[in-house]
């Protein structure tokens, strides 16, 4: 029974995982850029729903709904935050260097960026953990023994629409072909009008929103925020990433869930220090079996959507 | 004139790929413009879509200046390039590709013009929901070429089109130029398949070393015995290794 429980609670878990990890699957798919922002988007997200909902929201809006509107606003900074790297680091430096598949360069500057952001709210907020202010205990279903929270089936549900979304936007609207287009062959996407300026920020948009999104799950359903909360799930996220496959959005939804399950069984079974241990030793052993991810494509690193 | 280029420069770093080009094409003329490998044909080309920025010169198409313009605008404006090698989407459908071409299109005729491309070509029709990598090497030129007719151009430059396809293909590429050229596209046609070129243009450019070293009419130029000579241009190239290609 307590299996199952933890199975349940895996789903939640993970599926916080899984959206941060098809943030950075779909900005390797399609910039080709390890985008080290991420694990600062999700934080700042859940950092700023915190400050709301305890200092105040504002246009002196309060009520009940003061901690969904916190998040909410929590969200819009993430998505702001994530424009903002686009425009500071990402198309500052293809402009200046006329490549855009050089992507050492942004890689360090969005590594700069995560340390200066989150260093930024530990001065502002101090290095604790502070209480989130969500949605009260008794939001609890028993099912035949098996607790499931309220809040972690909506979010559940939440995540399911978004990836469905997200893939649909990539399969068959204009602006996902575009996307697919600058993925595959951005000389060709571009001469026949594809705006590289133009579709660029949709990818950092994208990542904004489902950092937060993921941000403020997590205030909801763990409860509580603080501003390194972003380190673990961020590098879970991109484990889960490469064991479903660079580049792949539903290999990052399932190497996501892979992790979140290894995570809980592995503490069930052999308690918390072991964690790291069966997460990165799963990844080595996908890198070692099937170097491409689970959903991959053969050239590795080279993920394509 | 539909387009007129004047005292266009290309330079990557330090290769000088275009030096002072001045072309121009009029209205549903054929332009060719001649060269050997690394001549800087492909260059004046990019440049002339923005893919690649000048380093100098003017590109005045259709009355408009599009110097500093983007490749988006000149797409608007109605300028298509269809690139050397292809360049479709192979990991897209045809028909994804085919949607591409009308990527700045938002009028409702867009998708009767990817039918009528269906109509124009039935093997393209059988594969649409297949991934374009199936395509032969000729379907994929149909492809290209159709991707960019979608997108509605006044002028359609071509790169090497002929490259790489069977010679059954090229009579029928160069019978659809023609074609094209006849429904009031103006084409500007790179080639090293000198002597259709010549066959479908009215006016020909020869590029050496990214100069025009001479400019003419097709028939003169197919009648000129230094047009060898130039186009060999100190190359390894030689016009029956151009030939063997296209076999
Ligand atoms: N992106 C680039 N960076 C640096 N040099 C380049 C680049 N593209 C082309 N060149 C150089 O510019 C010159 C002209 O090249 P270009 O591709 O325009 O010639 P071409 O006439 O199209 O040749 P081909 O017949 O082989 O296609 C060559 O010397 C080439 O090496
Ligand atoms: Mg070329």
């Amino acid at each position: 029974m307590l299996l199952i429980q933890q199975f349940v609670n895996s789903i939640m878990l993970g599926s916080v995982y899984v959206t941060v990890a098809v943030a950075f699957t779909l900005t390797i798919g399609v910039l080709n850029f390890l985008n080290f922002t991420i694990p600062t988007l999700f934080m700042l997200a859940g950092m700023v729903g915190w400050a709301l909902a305890h200092w105040g929201l504002p246009f002196g809006l309060s009520g009940p709904m003061t901690w969904p509107l916190a998040l909410f606003f929590g969200i819009c900074v993430a998505i702001l935050a994530s424009l903002l790297v686009e425009r500071l680091t990402f198309r500052y430096l293809k402009t200046k260097y006329g490549d855009s598949t050089e992507h050492a360069i942004p890689l360090v500057s969005s590594l700069g960026f995560l340390l200066v952001l989150e260093n930024l709210v530990r001065i502002g907020y101090g290095t604790d953990a502070q209480r989130f202010p969500g949605p009260s205990a008794d939001l609890t279903m028993n099912i035949g023994g098996i607790f499931v929270r309220i809040p972690q089936l909506v979010s559940l549900g939440i995540v399911v629409l978004i990836v469905v979304g997200l893939t649909w936007l990539l399969k068959r609207s204009r602006i996902g072909r575009g996307l697919r287009a600058i993925a595959e062959n951005p000389d060709a996407a571009n001469i026949l009008g594809v705006d590289t300026n133009r579709v660029v920020p949709v990818v950092f948009m994208l990542t904004g929103l489902l950092c937060g999104l993921a941000g403020a799950l997590f205030a909801v359903n763990y409860g509580e925020v603080s501003p390194q909360m972003g380190e673990d799930i961020g590098t879970k996220a991109i484990a889960g990433m490469v064991v479903g496959g660079l580049g792949s959005i539903w290999g990052a939804v399932l190497g996501g869930l892979i992790v979140g399950l290894t995570e809980m069984m592995t503490i069930h079974f052999f308690g918390a220090d072991t964690v790291q241990v069966a997460v990165w030793g799963l990844l080595l052993l996908t890198l070692l079996l099937r170097p491409q991810g689970l959903f991959g494509h053969h050239s590795i690193g080279k993920g394509k959507l | 004139m539909l387009l007129e280029v004047s005292g266009l420069d290309v330079r990557y770093g330090r290769t000088h790929a275009v030096k002072n080009a001045t072309i121009s094409v009029g209205e549903g003329e054929i332009v060719t413009v001649l060269g050997a490998n690394g001549a800087g044909k492909t260059s004046l080309l990019r440049a002339l879509q923005g893919a690649v920025r000048p380093a100098s010169g003017r590109i005045v198409f259709d009355g408009k200046d599009l110097t500093g313009a983007s490749p988006s605008a000149r797409v608007r404006a109605g300028m298509m390039l269809v690139p050397e090698g292809r360049q479709i989407f192979v990991s897209m459908t045809v028909h994804e590709n085919l949607q591409m071409g009308v990527y700045l299109r938002s009028d409702r005729d867009a998708a009767r013009d990817i039918e009528a491309i269906y109509d124009r070509f039935p093997n393209l029709a059988e594969r649409r929901d297949m991934k374009a990598s199936v395509l032969s090497g000729g379907e994929q030129q149909m492809l290209a070429i159709g991707r960019a007719l979608v997108g509605r151009p006044r002028l359609m430059m071509l790169d090497e089109p002929s490259l790489g396809l069977s010679p059954l293909f090229v009579s029928r590429l160069f019978d659809l130029i023609v074609e094209l050229n006849q429904s009031g596209i103006g084409i500007l046609l790179v080639e090293q398949n000198t002597t259709m070129a010549l066959e479908v243009a009215a006016r020909g450019y020869v590029l050496e070393l990214g100069s025009i070293v001479l400019e003419d009419t097709a028939e003169s130029l197919a009648r000129n015995p230094t047009l060898t000579e130039a186009y060999l241009g100190g190359h390894q190239n030689s016009p029956s290794h151009a030939a063997g290609e296209n076999a």
